[in-house]
């Protein structure tokens, strides 16, 4: 076939084209996942005892302030990454901040507090489960996500699986803080970075494994 | 008085530069997003130009100088930049999206094509040479209409009335008993069938 055949019958078939659609389709993705995710978690992990008193206290705050502003930097650099020529890995660092504040925030507390008690801020109750929860609870909005992934045009494809990775992990961090009853900045500044950093590091090494558009 | 060290020498510039292109091309890109058919094909051939020229350049400098190949690339290139029109930010240069999409495809091609490519220096320069069709050459090797094959009698019978007789699709969707969007619908989907042979072509040999 001609070239010239080729732009005839794309020119033919071409109709009005809707730029916006996958800004909005992500958004509306990525709140979607939230609410299964947040749904998954109180089923089967169900609230924590202290719910109705302790969505409002600092540290619940802080986790949901936490995942929200994870999700949402990379939500948006994952939204462009979809977009060739917009060249958004040089943002990504932008995922830092709300990472360096709650590491911040953990050694302040740290300081204060006498070093016996080190050990009990730091690991809390249940590390563990925060370690495996987020992660395995990142797998629905992750799904999602690289579904979507498939709809646009990444060019970058490590970049779109770690914004991937990172909003899921993000999302999955808000999920389950209805659940978890570890509250210290110590805790939160570890393992919840730690499974965010996992999750981030999967989503990388799949998306760019997965057949190229 | 003293000398003015302002004058600054200008370089010799390509026919047309990047930015050149980039302020010519953006609004009609953009008028061709809303629907306009003529803004399209005017894009469509500005833009195959510049990047037969960047694809030649790239694929002669991989080892590989048949024009045929390159034709095959730049038909890939321009079915993916058709499918992807809705990932175009219309805050964005337009030139920086379809170089991206044209290298991405002309990477995937040389993994495809080559055991040891993939590394392979990718020299942005050379986007800025255009690359008028050689009309011996601006046919493609592979026979895309193989990959229509898949698509239903009437489908086929619309798009050889558009593509062959060069009549507009109002025409051809009546001769082929269609309403227009639905004729656009069933062109949209021979590209996409077009596109999945090109990507799907390097799962078997020849």
């Amino acid at each position: 076939m001609q070239t010239d055949d080729l732009i005839s019958l794309m020119t033919a078939g071409h109709r009005p084209v809707d730029t916006g659609w996958l800004r909005r389709v992500t958004w509306l993705c990525a709140l979607a996942a939230l609410a299964f995710t947040a749904l998954l978690v109180l089923l089967v992990l169900g609230a924590r005892r202290d719910l109705a008193v302790a969505w409002l206290t600092v540290p619940v705050i802080a986790k949901v302030l936490l995942g929200a502003s994870v999700a949402g930097i990379a939500l948006s650099l994952f939204q462009r990454s979809l977009r060739p020529g917009l060249r958004p890995r040089r943002f990504l660092p932008l995922v830092a901040l709300p990472i360096v504040a709650v590491v911040g925030w953990a050694a302040l507390t740290l300081l204060r507090a006498p070093v016996e008690q080190w050990g009990m801020l730091i690991f809390g109750s249940y590390w563990r489960a925060c370690l495996i929860a987020i992660p395995l609870y990142a797998l629905l909005p992750l799904a999602i996500l690289f579904g979507l992934a498939r709809r646009g045009a990444p060019v970058d494809g490590t970049l779109t699986g770690a914004c991937a990775g990172l909003a899921s992990a993000g999302l999955a961090t808000i999920a389950y803080s209805l659940h978890c009853p570890d509250d210290t900045a110590p805790f939160l500044a570890t393992w919840y970075t730690l499974a965010i950093a996992a999750v981030t590091a999967i989503g990388a090494v799949t998306f760019a494994r997965l057949p190229r558009w | 008085m003293s000398r003015s060290y302002l004058a600054c020498s200008h370089e010799d510039v390509p026919a047309l530069s990047l930015d050149e292109l980039e302020s010519q091309l953006r609004p009609v890109f953009l008028a061709a997003l809303t629907g306009d058919e003529a803004a399209y094909r005017l894009f469509l051939d500005t833009i195959s130009v510049r990047l037969r020229g960047y694809l030649r350049r790239m694929l002669t400098r991989a080892g590989r100088s048949e024009a045929s190949e390159v034709e095959d690339v730049l038909q890939e290139v321009l079915l993916a930049l058709h499918l992807s029109q809705h990932t175009y930010d219309p805050a964005s240069p337009v030139t920086a999206w379809a170089h991206a999409i044209a290298r991405y495809k002309l990477v995937d091609h040389l993994r495809r094509t080559s055991r040891h490519a993939g590394n392979q220096p990718l020299d942005d320069q050379a986007y800025h040479l255009a690359g008028p069709a050689d009309s011996a050459a601006s046919e493609a090797r592979l026979d895309l209409e193989r990959a229509m094959a898949a698509l239903p009698e009437r489908t086929r019978g619309l798009i050889d009335r558009v593509k062959l007789q060069g009549t507009t699709v109002a025409e051809a969707a009546r001769a082929s008993g269609m309403t227009e969007t639905a004729a656009k619908v069933a062109i949209h989907r021979g590209l996409q069938a077009m596109a999945r042979f090109f990507s799907r072509r390097g799962e078997r040999p020849g």
